[in-house]
């Protein structure tokens, strides 16, 4: 039970305050001062106005989200007994993925989801695209899910027609992971609850939200939702974009936060933005995501990957580097994530040999951690 | 606020003049936004220790109780003293609910009665965003305990919102019965910082009685005899809906005036029962547990049960219905030591076997399901199916989530196995509760003070108000003219088959016999499978007595009978004997029209009627236009069977379909 739902749900929605002045606010009273939201919302108004320096309106803002409370308490009760969960940016759970990408300027103060929500702490790529999107975008779309999924990499989509659906339903047939970046608020999705039963609660969905629960689905929260799903992905794939809409300004938006960004280079008959997008300064990638050098060469055979393939010793290592996502993890957990059928002794004896890896021992059993990392215990909100 | 200036407000807006001590006490901790657990005896006036609030706060209170009846008499009361009250619940149409729900976001109610299941309702959340909410009340509060005599599951969500309820929100739990037990525990789920304010719960004004009987014969008879001579009016509570019906019949038989009343009534019935029990339209009013609770009837001057209840606490519960108005009031309790068995088997079967909670999980572990359709999969009875669904959301192993207005089980990843052992710990428990009720008949001291030292009352007062104190012991003399009175109505009385429904011609029936209460049913089993032959000649006799009761000298012009699944020609054959009797015409055309399962194989309605929906034809639809047809059949269950034929014929213009049934089950699909 998170007693503090309502405050969280108070706070985050601060009409017009913005995602920075929320998370300034959080940061002082959480981080410097070592309060509860709770006791924050407690505090008395020449409090607020002292030691948090907030104005006239900001001090009546707060008093309105106070009065909201018991509103929100009724809500919360609804919305927690139904197997929802709010994940507040100061918690552990919040994904780390997303406040790098986003910093405080743009990291929404509480995450709505429902699933299993370890995914947040996996690898992660985003594929996005028009609604309406030619085969060969789907196609391409199918071929990056399905070599994520090998890969043990989530699947970022928004849930709209087009890329977004073919990203999600492929993701679901290669048996990989995903995230469902929703465009409404999250307790208006019944529908796809009842669709995607099976594999929320076999842990393979995740359905995530930023807005009031409540919300209905609208064009600007289909907006919003955007810099949400390129946050949380730390590879960004773009299978075809027009020159308006969705997902034209998510990629110009990702472009002007300096995010790298990978589209699909299209073929010469193709009627899209994709080449646009290149020449503005999104990468280039082949149909299995490699990124391509010349951009503007048609002819197939003479492109050719930035990024040599790596000596088999070598890909191995980086792989190892990889699967380590800040927990230790056993011989068996490794093995999965690297696809490999070795014994735990073979591997155990190839793991001594790198400097790079060290071995713990929890209740008797093995594990594997790199070097010179803790348990990431977070301290501070943006590291 | 002082007391003073809170009495003159009590004296201008509910025209009381003072406070009770402990009422100003919760008041004004409730005036400072403190939470309080109120326990005080039926008729102190807990309720105005947050309506009185309630009327001074900015917003609304709302209040949860799960007692319909209550909601609509406190509204009634808070109304005609110009207090702006509604309720919302299942009773009234959805219409009636969304405009209480629009004055209250408007701000135009100050109190605001709902039932716990309401928090489950989107249209009721959604609404709350645009309240302004000053106070949460929980009535009947010890309904968030199991350990208490009436846990509600819909209870374990009102705590949760209680606890996410902002600092200084004021919050009031109040009940009228708990065990030291239970009030610890409600305390406990309520949180932090709760002050428990108890009174005592004694009742000196009720005159305490058990009769031993050794049969049930003894008590319709002492009943029979005595009825008439209580003061007063009162209700009679009987172990289970039959027994209703058949003291209600009882009475009838001997023109002592009373009505059967029970949960399963529909809601105008009960509250047409409710009204005339007010106005003490009868002499008693013979009903389950259901009845009573949050009615606010000051002289009800005598409170009988034919059967004991499950433990003190339920007992205490159910008699602190009568003498509100402090007039002495009969209290008397039946005991036959045979009685035990019915308590012990609510207890025993109250849990469904173990195999049954695996098949729900494993069917909600596959589908997203809503009720109905888990009944379907599982083929479990709709109590069970509660019971089990309850237990599972206790446990965190299913919850329920609404999908759009529809209500569905989701499985709980990576949730504990279930916990049988909780469910022994609770069987034990009750068991032990048993045993209390059962010293409660036994004890020769003060009645009165073992109810107090059970309920955790510290009372040293002298009690002298029970048979072992001073009143006479009941004794039962059973005299011959009773033994032959009870035998006439005996044979003169026939079980009603309920099956009136919208749009079917079809009318209520009736059933010669129980199936298990005589020797109808073992009669029925030899013939169907014993091979025994045709059905005996008494059950004709038994049946045309019934029909004679039911219908009359009522002319009908076509005999059908239900075409058999596995049983041969032995309706057939039966029904074949009704119209040669009776001499009305009899028609061999209702057929089935593909093969059904027996309809015992099925334990709920749904798969029942899933069984014999579309099953029958009448292979010459116009014998049936513009007949009137009775219908005859060997057992009536839950009754799909006899409504889908009675729909049939009610398509091919028939208008009416009379079933006469030679036994009716007890405790099908809904006891």
């Amino acid at each position: 039970m998170m007693k503090e739902a309502a405050y969280w749900i108070s706070l985050a929605h601060l009409p017009r305050w913005g995602h920075l002045k929320i998370n300034t606010l959080i940061i002082k009273f959480f981080h410097e001062n070592k309060i509860s939201v709770e006791d924050f919302f407690q505090l008395s108004e020449t409090n607020w106005r002292e030691t948090y320096q907030l104005d006239e309106k900001q001090i009546s803002d707060l008093k309105q989200a106070k009065s909201e409370l018991v509103s929100n308490a009724f809500l919360a009760e609804s919305y927690l007994s139904q197997g929802f969960e709010i994940i507040p940016i100061i918690s552990p759970e919040y994904s780390k993925t997303l406040k790098s990408n986003l910093k405080a300027t743009h990291s929404p103060a509480i995450l709505y989801i429902k699933g299993n929500k370890k995914i947040l702490e996996e690898k992660s790529i985003a594929i996005v695209g028009s609604r309406d999107a030619s085969q060969i975008a789907l196609k391409f779309t199918d071929n990056i899910a399905k070599l994520a999924s090998k890969e043990f990499k989530v699947v970022v989509s928004g849930f709209a027609k087009g890329v977004d659906k073919q990203a999600l339903d492929s993701t679901i047939n290669y048996k990989g992971q995903s995230i469902i970046v929703l465009p409404q608020g999250i307790m208006t999705f019944g529908s796809g609850f009842k669709n995607y039963y099976k594999q929320i609660i076999d842990g393979d969905v995740l359905v995530l939200s930023t807005f009031f629960p409540k919300a209905p689905w609208k064009a600007e929260l289909a907006m919003a939702r955007n810099p949400i799903i390129y946050g949380l992905a730390d590879e960004i794939f773009v299978a075809e974009s027009s020159e308006k809409g969705g997902t034209w300004s998510g990629v110009v938006d990702g472009l002007r936060k300096g995010r790298k960004i990978f589209v699909r280079k299209p073929e010469l008959n193709e009627k899209n933005a994709n080449l646009i997008l290149i020449q503005n300064g999104a990468v280039p990638v082949d149909f299995d995501g490699n990124q391509l050098t010349k951009v503007y060469d048609s002819s197939n055979a003479d492109i050719a990957s930035v990024v040599q393939e790596p000596n088999d010793t070598e890909s191995l290592e980086s792989k190892v580097r990889s699967a380590f996502n800040g927990r230790p993890l056993t011989a068996k957990e490794l093995l999965t994530k690297l696809n490999l059928n070795w014994t735990f002794n073979k591997l155990n004896s190839y793991l001594k040999k790198l400097e790079f890896i060290e071995v713990v021992k929890e209740k008797k059993v093995n594990l594997y951690k790199l070097k010179g990392t803790t348990e990431t215990k977070q301290t501070t909100l943006f590291v | 606020m002082t007391r003073q200036e809170a009495e003159l407000i009590l004296q201008r807006t509910f025209k009381l003049r003072k406070f009770y001590d402990e009422q100003w006490l919760t008041i004004d901790k409730i005036l400072k936004s403190e939470k309080v657990l109120l326990i005080e005896k039926t008729g102190f006036g807990k309720s105005l220790c947050f309506q009185f609030p309630a009327t001074v706060f900015k917003g609304i209170t709302v209040i949860f109780s799960p007692l319909i009846a209550l909601m609509r008499d406190q509204v009634k009361k808070l109304t005609s003293l110009g207090i702006s009250a509604r309720c919302i619940n299942s009773e009234q149409t959805a219409e009636e609910n969304t405009q209480v729900i629009n004055e209250a976001k408007q701000g135009k109610i100050k109190i605001l009665y709902i039932a716990p299941e309401r928090q489950e309702n989107n249209e009721w959340i959604d609404a709350t965003q645009q309240m302004n909410l000053s106070m949460v009340v929980i009535d009947e509060a010890h309904c968030i305990s199991v350990w208490g005599h009436d846990f509600r599951p819909a209870f374990k969500r009102i705590i949760n919102l209680v606890k996410l309820l902002p600092k200084g929100l004021p919050v009031l739990a109040t009940t009228a019965t708990a065990t030291k037990r239970v009030e610890q525990d409600v305390a406990q789920q309520i949180g932090s910082n709760i002050t428990t304010i108890r009174g005592n719960l004694m009742r000196d004004n009720f005159k305490l009685f058990v009769i031993k009987v050794s049969s049930e014969d003894e008590k319709l008879i002492w009943l029979g005899k005595n009825l008439d001579k209580l003061p007063g009016s009162g209700i009679l509570y009987t172990g289970t809906r039959v027994d209703t019906e058949i003291y209600s019949k009882w009475f009838e038989h001997l023109k002592i005036s009373s009505t059967a009343y029970n949960a399963g009534l529909d809601a105008d019935s009960r509250i047409a029962i409710e009204n005339g029990l007010m106005a003490n339209k009868w002499k008693c009013i013979v009903s389950t547990n259901a009845l009573g609770m949050g009615i606010d009837k000051p002289d009800i001057r005598f409170i009988i049960h034919t059967q004991i209840p499950q433990s003190p606490i339920h007992y205490y519960q159910e008699i602190g219905r009568a003498g509100r108005d402090g007039q002495p009031s009969y209290i008397i309790l039946f005991y036959n030591s045979e009685d035990r068995k019915l308590p012990e088997a609510f207890i025993e079967g109250g849990r469904p076997a173990i195999k049954k909670y695996d098949n729900v999980i494993d069917a909600i572990k596959l589908e997203l399901l809503g009720e109905r359709d888990l009944m379907k999969r599982t083929n479990l009875k709709q109590n069970q199916i509660r019971v089990i669904k309850a237990d599972l959301i206790e446990q965190g192993i299913i919850r329920e989530v609404m999908i759009g207005e529809s209500k569905k089980y989701e499985f709980v990843p990576n949730s504990q196995p279930l916990n049988t052992k909780a469910f022994e710990e609770l069987r034990n428990v009750k068991m032990q509760y048993l045993e209390n009720m059962i010293e409660y008949v036994e004890t020769t001291k003060s009645r009165m003070n073992f109810l107090c030292d059970y309920l955790g009352d510290n009372s040293n007062q002298t009690f002298t108000n029970c048979d072992n104190t001073g009143e006479k012991k009941i004794i039962v003399s059973i005299t011959p003219d009773w033994i032959e009175k009870l035998q006439n109505f005996r044979e003169d009385y026939f079980p009603e088959l309920e099956v009136e429904a919208k749009g079917s011609k079809i009318v209520n029936g009736v059933a010669a016999s129980y199936y298990g209460a005589s020797n109808v049913g073992a009669a029925l089993h030899r013939s169907k499978y014993e091979k025994g032959g045709d059905f005996p000649d008494f059950l004709l006799k038994l049946v045309l007595k019934a029909f004679r009761k039911k219908y009359g000298q009522e002319k009908f012009d076509l005999v059908v009978y239900v075409p058999p699944t596995s049983s041969g020609d032995l309706v057939k054959n039966f029904a074949v004997k009704v119209a040669q009797v009776l001499k009305f015409p009899i028609s061999h055309n209702l057929q089935k029209s593909r093969q059904t399962k027996e309809q015992k194989v099925f334990e709920n309605r749904f798969l029942k009627t899933d069984n014999v929906s579309g099953a029958f034809t009448f292979v010459t639809p116009n014998d049936i236009k513009g007949k009137s047809i009775l219908l005859v059949d060997d057992i009536f269950d839950s009754g799909a069977t006899v409504k889908e034929i009675g729909k049939l014929l009610t398509n091919f213009g028939a208008i009416k379909i009379a079933p006469i049934i030679i036994a009716r089950t007890v405790g099908g699909d809904l006891v």
